[in-house]
C-alpha cells in the first residue's frame, strides 16, 4: 500500500510539475489508443449502419442539397477572393502584414467519453500528422478548443466549455478585447474582466482577436446571449453561447501554422479541379506579401 | 492461500478491460454524471472474491490505465484504487458475509471515497449532480456481482 501510495504521488507530481514527463505521458496515452478505439467502435457502428441502409432518395436529397451549398459555397468563395486580394492589397498599402487564409487539415472525433469532470475530446490525428500541443481546433461554425496533448495515432482537444480554458476575443462591432472562459459541461461561456460600463450588448458575436499568437485571428468564438451588471460587483456578468457545434460535430478542423498557402490547398473540399487554373494567377499578387510576412 | 495456483486469470483481465471500455462508451450529457464507477466495482468484486490475484497492484496498475484513457492527472485514479482495494483486502472476509443490501452501502461508502479522491483533483465547484455516479453504482452492484460470480465459477477463475 505504502509503495502504491508514494508512486501515485510521484506520479501526481511528476505529471502536474515538469515537463520532460510529457514524452511518456505520449507513449501511455499511444499504448492506450486501442483501448479507445474499442470503445467508440458501437457508436461508428450504429453510424456505417445508419448509413449504409439511408435510402437511395434520402441520398439522392443529401446529395442535391449538398451540390446547392457547394455552389453557393463556391459563389461567396469568388467573392471573397477578390475581396482578400483587395484586402491584401490595402494592407500592404499601409504597410501591416496580415494573414487572412490559414491552412486546415481536417480529423475526426474519436466518440469517447472522457473524465466528465473536463470537457475533452479525443481526434483521430496525433503526432504522425503533425499535430502539436496549443494548435487551434475549429469548426465548420466557429472556434472549438486547441489541442492540449498529442499522442502518435490520436490528440486530446481542450473543449471551449472546459473551466480552465480561456481564450482572448473581440467584439466585431466595436472591436473591444475581452477574454472568453468555459464554466464546464453544458454551461455557457463567460465574458470576464469587463467593467460596467463596458459596451457590450445582446447578439454581439465574438471573433477570435489573435492576441496571445495561439488561434488565428477572425473565427467566430460564440455570441452574447445576456448582459448583467450586478450591484457591489466589480465586473459585468455576461454570457456568451459558443458558435461552434461542440456537443455535435463529428469532423475537427485543425488551423496549420505558417506562410500563407495558395487558395486551392487551402480547401481542396471546397474547390473544384476546374477552377484550380483560374486561381493560379494569384501567387502574382501575393508574391510580396509573403515576403513581407518574413520580414515580420 | 499461497498454495491456490492462479487459474484464468486473464479472465479477470478482461472484465477488466470490459469495464474500462464501458466508462468510455459514448452516453448522452444528461447522463453523463450518472455513469456507475464500473472500473471501481468490478475491482472491488475481484479484490473481495480473490484477495490474492487482485491485490493492491493490480488496482493501482488499472487505475493508471484509467488516468491515461481519461486523459486526468495521473495517479489519481491509481491512488483512489488502490486505497480502496488496500480497504476491501483488509475487510473482504466481512464483506462476503454481508446480505446484498448491506454489501451495497459497503460499496456506496467505497465509491464515494473513490470519487471523493478524483474530485479533489477535478476543476470544478461542488455540485450535487457530481455525486450520482455513487448512487448508480450502488444501484448496479447486485448484477454486477451476480454477473462477476457466474463468470467466475464457470471459468472457475481462481
Amino acid at each position: 500500500m505504502l509503495l502504491a501510495v508514494v508512486a501515485s504521488l510521484l506520479l501526481y507530481f511528476l505529471d502536474t510539475r515538469l515537463d520532460y514527463f510529457k514524452p511518456v505521458r505520449m507513449t501511455l496515452s499511444t499504448v492506450v489508443y486501442p483501448v479507445q478505439k474499442l470503445a467508440s467502435m458501437p457508436d461508428d457502428f450504429t453510424t456505417w449502419f445508419a448509413d449504409f441502409f439511408q435510402g437511395h432518395r434520402q441520398l439522392r436529397e443529401k446529395i442535391m442539397k449538398l451540390e446547392a451549398q457547394n455552389l453557393t459555397n463556391s459563389v461567396r468563395m469568388q467573392k471573397m477572393q477578390a475581396l482578400e486580394s483587395e484586402n491584401m492589397r490595402l494592407r500592404e498599402l499601409l504597410g501591416s502584414s496580415f494573414r487572412l487564409q490559414e491552412r486546415v487539415q481536417v480529423a475526426e472525433l474519436l466518440s469517447v467519453d472522457l473524465d466528465p469532470f473536463y470537457q475533452h475530446v479525443i481526434i483521430d490525428k496525433g503526432e504522425t500528422f503533425g499535430v502539436y500541443e496549443g494548435q487551434p481546433v475549429l469548426d465548420s461554425l466557429g472556434v472549438m478548443g486547441q489541442v492540449a496533448e498529442v499522442s502518435q495515432f490520436s490528440s486530446r482537444v481542450v473543449l471551449l466549455t472546459d473551466p480552465s480554458h480561456s481564450i482572448p476575443v473581440q467584439i466585431v462591432r466595436n472591436g473591444l478585447r475581452a477574454v472568453v472562459t468555459g464554466r464546464g459541461l453544458g454551461e455557457n461561456l463567460q465574458m470576464e474582466f469587463l467593467p460596467h460600463n463596458a459596451d457590450v450588448r445582446v447578439g454581439d458575436l465574438l471573433v477570435t482577436s489573435g492576441l496571445g499568437g495561439r488561434f488565428p485571428v477572425g473565427y467566430p468564438v460564440g455570441k452574447v446571449i445576456s448582459v448583467n451588471f450586478p450591484q457591489g460587483k466589480s465586473f459585468a456578468e455576461i454570457t456568451v453561447t459558443p458558435a461552434a457545434r461542440l456537443a455535435t460535430s463529428r469532423e475537427v478542423m485543425l488551423v496549420l501554422p505558417g506562410e500563407k498557402i495558395d487558395f486551392g490547398i487551402t480547401f481542396p473540399l471546397q474547390i473544384e479541379e476546374s477552377d484550380l487554373p483560374a486561381l493560379e494567377e494569384q501567387p502574382a499578387a501575393d508574391a510580396p506579401i509573403t515576403s513581407s510576412e518574413e520580414n515580420n | 492461500m499461497v498454495l491456490v495456483k492462479p487459474q484464468h486469470s486473464s479472465v479477470i483481465y478482461i472484465t477488466l478491460l470490459f469495464a474500462i471500455l464501458l466508462m468510455l462508451v459514448p452516453l448522452p450529457d444528461t447522463l453523463r454524471y450518472a455513469r456507475p464507477e464500473w472500473v471501481a466495482i468490478t475491482l472491488i468484486y475481484w479484490a473481495m472474491a480473490l484477495p490474492q490475484r487482485v491485490s493492491i497492484g493490480v488496482a493501482w496498475f488499472t487505475g493508471l490505465v484509467m488516468d491515461v484513457v481519461t486523459g486526468g492527472i495521473l495517479g489519481i485514479h491509481a491512488f483512489a484504487y488502490a486505497l480502496v482495494i488496500y480497504l476491501v483486502g483488509r475487510l473482504h472476509l466481512q464483506i462476503r458475509q454481508y446480505p446484498l443490501w448491506q454489501q451495497a452501502f459497503t460499496i456506496l461508502s467505497l465509491v464515494s471515497l473513490v470519487h471523493f479522491i478524483v474530485m479533489l483533483s477535478a476543476p470544478i465547484s461542488f455540485s450535487w449532480n457530481h455525486w450520482l455516479t455513487v448512487l448508480t453504482s450502488t444501484l448496479v452492484w447486485p448484477l454486477v456481482y451476480a454477473v462477476l460470480r457466474k463468470i467466475r465459477r464457470s471459468f472457475q477463475v481462481s
